[in-house]
């Protein structure tokens, strides 16, 4: 049987590793709770363990289960009154460094995690990439094995 | 005299008659054999001196599905869509957890005492400590993406995929896979028609691959594996021995390292 291996929804698409999971999903909004209409715009989980199916975009559900060795990838974007502001007038990390994870920059803090975040903005789309490693010790190996993801990611 | 003459002459033509209507029995039985193709029990060596095999046909019970070919063991990762026309790939291959995949569609009968059962928390359970529930339909194109969000069963993964199908041959609805991660092979499948009975026949196939049922001991627990890495890690951590640490090799330095 041949590996499939690209998700592609929304404008985004990613080439995974062999062994991860990966989902590009939008929610609805509610529209009792907010202003806004329609859907929200998409979200790209990439993780190198089983995803569970209930997750916030910044990988609460996700980050409580993952191991020492984990690594969950969640690429989020922002609405067109973003683009071209401040925060976002970067453009994306071709890839990451082991230094730019820290263990106070989780949304969601668990012990001995560290994570990294980064705003940008790539044809006229903006994002913010937020990318948590099991093991802020560990970084110098796991930051490789999140750049192997990170590479496969395409926004069109 | 005479009598007993005569006597015997019937007696032996009773026995010749009953000798030929058992070989002519015994014809019929053969004949009967081979049009099922059983010639291995008609010829046990015939494979190994001829060095051909020839498929049985085989017909099962209406409503049983036909077993597929043994040759189909290798597992694919699942690779669809969300019912919100999300796309998603659950990896059920290299990866530390079996997974079990249930092949479900909204509409069958039989499917809805699982969409039911996988509903319930408490009813799910599965063998095995770290055995993953991943449901696969049939593609958006040819499921009702409304249907599918109303029965989509909360804290269970749910593919839409008619990739899935046609990579896994999938003969009926429901059916079932469950899929060794580490070894991306198929440990076992086939229909159900109920939760317990797919419980009961999940157990039986981890237990039949030396699997851990339960999450307890067991010598090939990779459950326990896993946790026994993680373990090593974080003593390793707790006494300052990071991955590359130099006393982690015997020369000193990584293999990469050296020349």
């Amino acid at each position: 049987m041949r590996q499939r291996d690209t998700i592609e929804a929304f404008g985004l698409s990613a080439n995974l590793p062999t062994g991860w999971d990966g989902a590009i999903f939008r929610r609805e909004v509610d529209l009792e709770s907010t202003a806004a209409e329609g859907v929200e715009n998409p979200t790209l989980h990439l993780a190198n363990f089983a995803l569970p199916p209930n997750r916030g975009d910044f990988g609460s559900g996700a980050v409580e289960v993952m191991g020492r060795r984990g690594v969950l990838v969640c690429l989020v974007e922002y609405g067109d009154d973003s683009v071209g502001t401040a925060l976002f007038d970067h453009r994306r990390p071709a890839e990451l460094k082991a230094d730019d994870f820290a263990t106070h920059t989780l949304q969601r803090p668990q012990a001995g995690q560290g994570g990294q975040q980064q705003f940008f903005t790539e044809n006229d789309r903006a994002f913010c990439l937020y990318t948590v490693i099991g093991s802020h010790r560990m970084r110098n190996v796991l930051t490789p094995v999140a750049n192997e993801a990170l590479a496969g990611i395409v926004i069109s | 005299m005479t009598v007993l003459v005569v006597l015997l002459a019937v007696v032996v033509g009773l026995l010749t008659l009953l000798v030929v209507s058992l070989l002519r029995s015994h014809a019929e039985i053969l004949r009967a054999l081979h049009e099922l193709g059983l010639n291995d029990v008609l010829d046990p060596d015939a494979d190994e001196r001829d060095g051909v095999r020839s498929d049985a046909d085989i017909r099962t019970r209406p409503g049983v599905a036909t077993p597929r070919s043994s040759d189909v063991r290798a597992a694919s990762d699942l690779l669809g869509n969300t019912p919100d026309g999300g796309s998603l790939r659950v990896a059920v291959s290299g990866v530390d957890h079996s997974t079990l995949v249930a092949f479900l569609s909204t509409g069958c009968l039989t499917c809805a005492n699982f969409w039911e059962a996988f509903a319930d928390p408490d009813r799910r359970e599965l063998p095995g400590a770290d055995t993953r529930l991943v449901i696969v339909t049939k593609g958006l194109e040819n499921e009702s993406p409304a249907r599918l969000e109303e029965l989509a069963p909360r804290g269970v993964t749910l593919v839409a995929s008619s990739s899935a199908w046609d990579d896994y041959e999938v003969p009926v609805a429901p059916y079932f896979l469950l899929v060794d991660g580490p070894e991306g092979a198929i440990l076992g499948e086939g229909a159900a028609a109920s939760w317990d009975q797919v419980q009961d026949l999940l157990g039986q196939a981890m237990a039949d691959a030396g699997l851990d049922t339960k999450g307890g001991s067991s010598r090939r627990s990779r459950a326990r594996g896993a946790q026994r890495v993680e373990r090593a890690d974080e003593e390793l951590e707790r006494a300052g021995i990071l991955p590359g640490d130099p006393s982690l090799y015997p020369g000193g330095e990584p293999p990469e390292a050296r020349p």
